[in-house]
């Protein structure tokens, strides 16, 4: 046997040993690779394997009005989701046939969702009826990757709209998901406008998540880590309004089919009692998923019922405003209260004639405001003076937001002579503009919002609180009512002031002769100014503000009537009669014995089933003469 | 007593294989875990059971009695692949099992051994030199029938570790640098040619290169040249030639992983898995690609995820180091044993090893095509296990006997 001599051996023996250890190295280096410098990148991909996120949609707040009566509540409603991972592209028209919808919309929601997490559902069609769901049971075994979610919807127990306030839900815009930020994802709700937006934080809870477990087929093989890193999703806050929702439902069905806006406040905290903006909608129509078509139907309808006038449109206030100038005179003691003015109808300034409804003779402040003399506020307004009006003004919360807890509002205008020189040029205007703006006419612009605002003041002598429809919010986890915090300022009037200005309000409503008469409630003393605003768009439009009781009032309205006429006429007779439901707690007019009633407390009184019919023209007193524009 | 056994037993290789199995039990227990397919532990502890008997019989076996049967048990191993073809199970596409009661075997493990057996035999023969033309023609031959007999089963990958053992074993004894590569160029032209026309280019002009340095006769190099040109050319035409479905099945034969999730699927998972597992892994039955199945049939040919992904780098680098051991040890023992016919009967078993360990860590992490190969004493498989176990009691019996001539 010839031994192979060992030098030779040796050779190869280290040959084999160098291509073992170069292997070997090559291995060891490549498990360094992956495990020590890419560990990460590939425990993620470990992760997303084999772990799956099913969102868990939070329950959404309630919403309470004053009285703790449920006015938001919810229900649930199937949303069709599809996960991408598991879904069958060749599907996609068999889905989209069930659910009655364009291919197209679900290859583009399909891809959306892939794009994001391709193990994650993302949400097709929301509020499936009973049709398609059970269409979809039928094919469930031939659509892999579909299933639905029990979501909540809105859905609204009382007969008032609120549309405006209430505000909708809608889902979520690429926008809103860049602002909102994290637990936010495709195809979520959230508040749009109104109160749903303003308070979308607390309403809103917060998503929770189950992990599963999923195997290589994606099919869920059980709880991950039994269920010990599932997120409860938290219950969203509920609201408690300062609303009450049977003034609310009142107002509305006296405003039937006439465009305007109509706010009740209250004068003891600045809570919003009761707001209207007319034309409105029915809010259940946008609760699940809202048609193409009802979208374009109110997106295109000239009479704009998506828009809040109470918070967003300017109008002119017309006599209202009278008191402003009013208080501005008194308080920097222009005129004595006793000032007179002989009104002969109209008031020339230069080539300029300035007209009045009616001759009122000689008239004193008090008097010029119950009977509305426009006279009398043209030469006023001449002797203020246009910033020292409107320092009143802004001190009354003009030309400025309120603040109001209700997603949008408009700042309105008041005008400086600083506004006037910017407008027109320091020598484009005169002081002819001014016996106009002195009547609420010109260049000026509220909402009705403001006018509430100004009419709280004017009935609590001075207190200005930041409206709020919301009082306070209940969290979930203690069942504790936090009480929003509202900001709070004096306007500062002498008492002679707030006592001449209240006596004229005080007549417009009590006295003859006075404007407002038709708001004149059985049993209450009640204040109020009438106004009737002249505007490019057709008959005046038609305003009242007014308070009640006079001595410690609770309840402070305005009621705006677009393009009717006279506010008298119009307007005042619904203030009247929300100030009577409101305090009586029902209609007493149709009583028999009215005058045996006196106010009790809210919340005893018996139903009133009529509310709904009646209409605003339905008191049996003749109007009382129109006295002022 | 205790001197016979220090001089006779080589304790380093007996621990370290019997390591491996108990790293193989613990992972095939974790790989199966959940799997519902529990009884693969159990059976794998059966056959680690008898395969440490086996190992201990084949210790102790006199030499000489190991030398007779070397050519009997080639010829009766040839004789058994041939009736599998004809009687066998075919199990994944595969026909390459008896089914024997409960268990079934597969003759193409054992005959590993055989085919070393009777490589070693022929080789350690005072009258062959395998420089010649002649001798290199039956050892190739040795190797070549059952080679050809796998291919029909077919099993590419139990196939190409009889290349794999065959190179080393003619380098050990003597082989020239031409020579070898006379014998490795058309083979790895033809699997290179299956791989695609890229590779295969690489491969000829690799080869072309390596040929041309070894200054051999030019007719010589060139006839060699134009074989391995000629192999790779004909497998592709054969190749382009079949129908879809066949090209798809030879696509099979060379993945059959089976990629049921389209291409490169159980590379992915089994890199996520081992690179998941970080330095120190994440725990013992805790890993989520292994707990839940990401590899199809893991506890077979990509059982190293699971060392990967449950013990981490750490686990990981031991699995190797135990391996590298056992290599080192097994050359070692070629180059102390004074019998020619031990000696490279070491290095063919020791290059079995090799080969299953190159083949099937360097797919696992992702190096290597995915080519069905088991790794020693780890993956799931009863006649790989014994016949692991019986070479390992062969190489424990050279060294017992290592200064035999």
């Amino acid at each position: 046997m010839p031994i192979q001599d060992d030098i030779n051996l040796y050779s190869k023996r280290r040959m084999l040993y160098t291509v073992i250890a170069l292997v070997f190295l090559l291995y060891l280096g490549r498990l360094f690779q992956l495990q020590m410098i890419y560990s990460d990148e590939y425990g993620r991909k470990s992760e997303e394997n084999s772990i799956r996120t099913i969102p868990k949609e939070p329950i959404r707040g309630y919403i309470y009005d004053r009285q703790g009566r449920i006015v938001v509540d919810n229900r649930p409603a199937f949303t069709v989701t599809i996960m991408p991972f598991e879904f069958d592209k060749r599907n996609i028209n068999l889905l989209a046939s069930i659910l009655e919808v364009e291919p197209a919309y679900v290859q583009e929601r399909m891809k959306k969702g892939e794009a994001y997490n391709r193990f994650v559902p993302v949400k097709v069609k929301r509020d499936i009826d009973f049709k398609i769901l059970s269409a979809l049971e039928e094919y469930r075994d031939k659509l892999p990757g579909v299933d639905y979610q029990i979501e909540s919807k809105r859905f609204y127990t009382t007969p008032a709209r609120a549309s405006h306030i209430l505000g909708y839900t809608k889902e979520i815009t690429e926008n809103q998901l860049k602002t909102f930020g994290e637990g936010y994802t495709q195809g979520d709700v959230a508040g749009a406008t109104g109160l749903e937006a303003e308070y979308e934080g607390a309403l809103r809870g917060q998503k929770g998540a189950e992990f599963s477990t999923v195997n290589v087929r994606g099919q869920v093989v059980g709880r991950f880590d039994n269920g010990k890193h599932d997120i409860p999703s938290v219950e969203g806050d509920d609201l408690l309004l300062a609303m009450d929702f049977s003034l609310q439902t009142l107002a509305e069905s006296l405003f039937a089919d006439r465009r305007g806006a109509l706010i009740a406040i209250d004068p003891q905290d600045g809570g919003i009692l009761a707001m209207i903006s007319k034309p409105d909608y029915d809010l259940s129509l946008f609760s699940g998923v809202t048609p193409a078509d009802i979208w374009r139907s109110f997106n295109t309808d000239e009479a704009k019922p998506l828009f809040n006038r109470a918070t967003l449109t300017r109008y002119p206030p017309g006599s209202t405003f009278k008191m402003i100038l009013a208080a501005a005179a008194l308080e920097k003691k222009i005129v004595s209260p006793s000032w007179k003015v002989t009104c002969t109808g109209s008031f020339r300034m230069g080539s300029k004639v300035f007209k009045d409804e009616h001759v009122h003779g000689t008239v004193d402040m008090v008097e010029a405001i119950t009977r509305s003399c426009n006279v009398y506020f043209y030469q006023l307004m001449l002797k203020v003076g246009l910033d020292t009006w409107s320092f009143y003004g802004s001190e009354f919360g003009f030309g400025k937001p309120t603040h109001v807890d209700i997603y949008e509002e408009n700042p309105g205008l008041l005008p400086t002579t600083e506004w006037m020189n910017k407008r027109y040029g320091e020598n484009g205007w005169t002081r002819g503009f001014l016996p106009s703006l002195g009547i609420g006419q010109g260049e000026l612009g509220v909402t009705p919002l403001q006018m509430a605002v100004y009419t709280m003041v004017l009935g609590n002598k001075g207190h200005y609180y930041q409206p709020h429809a919301v009082k306070g919010i209940i969290h979930k986890a203690t069942h504790d009512t936090v009480a929003v915090s509202v900001d709070k300022r004096e306007i500062k009037l002498g008492a002679e002031a707030w006592r001449v200005i209240r006596e004229g309000m005080r007549g417009v409503v009590e006295k003859p002769g006075g404007t407002g008469g038709l708001a004149r409630v059985k049993g209450i003393e009640s204040a109020g100014k009438t106004g009737t605003a002249q505007n490019p768009h057709g008959k005046s439009h038609a305003w009242y503000i007014g308070f009640a009781p006079f001595q410690n009032p609770r309840i402070a309205i305005v009621v705006m009537i677009e393009n009717v006429g006279y506010g008298g006429s119009f307007a005042a007779p619904i203030a009247g009669m929300c100030i009577e439901h409101y305090l009586y707690g029902r209609l007493t007019r149709f009583d028999k014995d009215v005058l045996t009633k006196q106010p009790i407390a809210q919340g005893t009184a018996r139903k009133n089933t009529n509310v709904a019919n009646t209409s605003p023209n339905s008191g049996e007193r003749t109007p009382v003469a129109h006295n002022s524009p | 007593m205790t001197s016979y056994f220090k001089e006779h037993i080589d304790y380093t290789l007996a621990v370290v294989a019997l390591a491996l199995v108990a790293i193989g039990l613990i992972s095939i227990y974790s790989a199966t875990y959940d799997a519902h397919v529990s009884d693969v532990a159990t059976k794998q502890l059966f056959f680690a059971t008898a395969g440490v008997l086996i190992m201990i019989v084949m210790t102790f076996l006199p030499f000489k009695l190991l030398q007779f049967i070397s050519y009997p048990s080639y010829f009766l191993s040839i004789l058994l692949l041939v009736s599998v073809l004809i009687l066998g199970k075919t199990v994944s596409g595969s026909t390459s099992w008896f089914n024997l009661g409960a268990f079934r075997l597969q003759p193409s493990e054992f005959t590993k051994i055989t085919t070393a057996l009777a490589l070693a035999t022929y080789l350690s023969r005072t009258d062959v030199n395998i420089q010649r033309f002649n001798n290199l023609a039956v050892a190739t031959g040795i190797v070549l029938l059952p080679i050809a007999l796998i291919m029909m089963q077919p099993d590419t990958g139990t196939a190409m570790i009889y290349a794999g053992m065959f190179i080393p074993v003619l380098y050990w004894g003597g082989a020239t640098k031409f020579t070898l590569l006379s014998v490795v160029a058309p083979v790895a032209a033809a699997v290179a040619a299956l791989f695609g026309i890229t590779p295969f280019f690489v491969t000829v002009i690799v080869m072309g290169v390596l040929i041309y340095l070894t200054k051999e006769n030019r007719i010589l190099a060139a006839v060699v040249f134009s074989a391995m040109v000629l192999v790779g050319i004909s497998v592709q035409f054969i190749y382009e030639g079949l129908k879809p479905y066949q090209q798809k099945r030879i696509a099979t034969f060379l993945d059959p992983g089976a990629d049921p999730l389209g291409a490169g699927y159980n590379v992915l998972q089994s890199k996520v898995a081992i690179g998941s597992g970080g330095l120190i892994g994440k725990g013992y039955l805790h890993g989520s690609q292994t707990q839940l199945n990401f590899i199809p049939e893991q506890w077979t040919d990509f059982i190293f995820c699971v060392v990967g992904e449950e013990f981490g780098f750490i686990g990981a680098a031991v699995v190797l180091g135990l391996f590298i051991t056992l290599l080192v040890r097994g050359v070692g023992l070629g180059s102390i044993v004074k019998n020619k016919y031990g000696s490279t009967l070491a290095i063919a078993i020791t290059a079995i090893f090799a080969v299953h360990v190159f083949m099937n860590v360097g797919m696992s992490v992702g190096l290597l095509p995915v080519v069905g190969v088991p790794l020693p004493f780890l993956s799931y498989g009863g006649s790989a296990l014994l016949t692991n176990m019986i070479m390992i009691g062969i190489l424990l019996n050279l060294y017992s006997n290592r200064k035999e001539y």
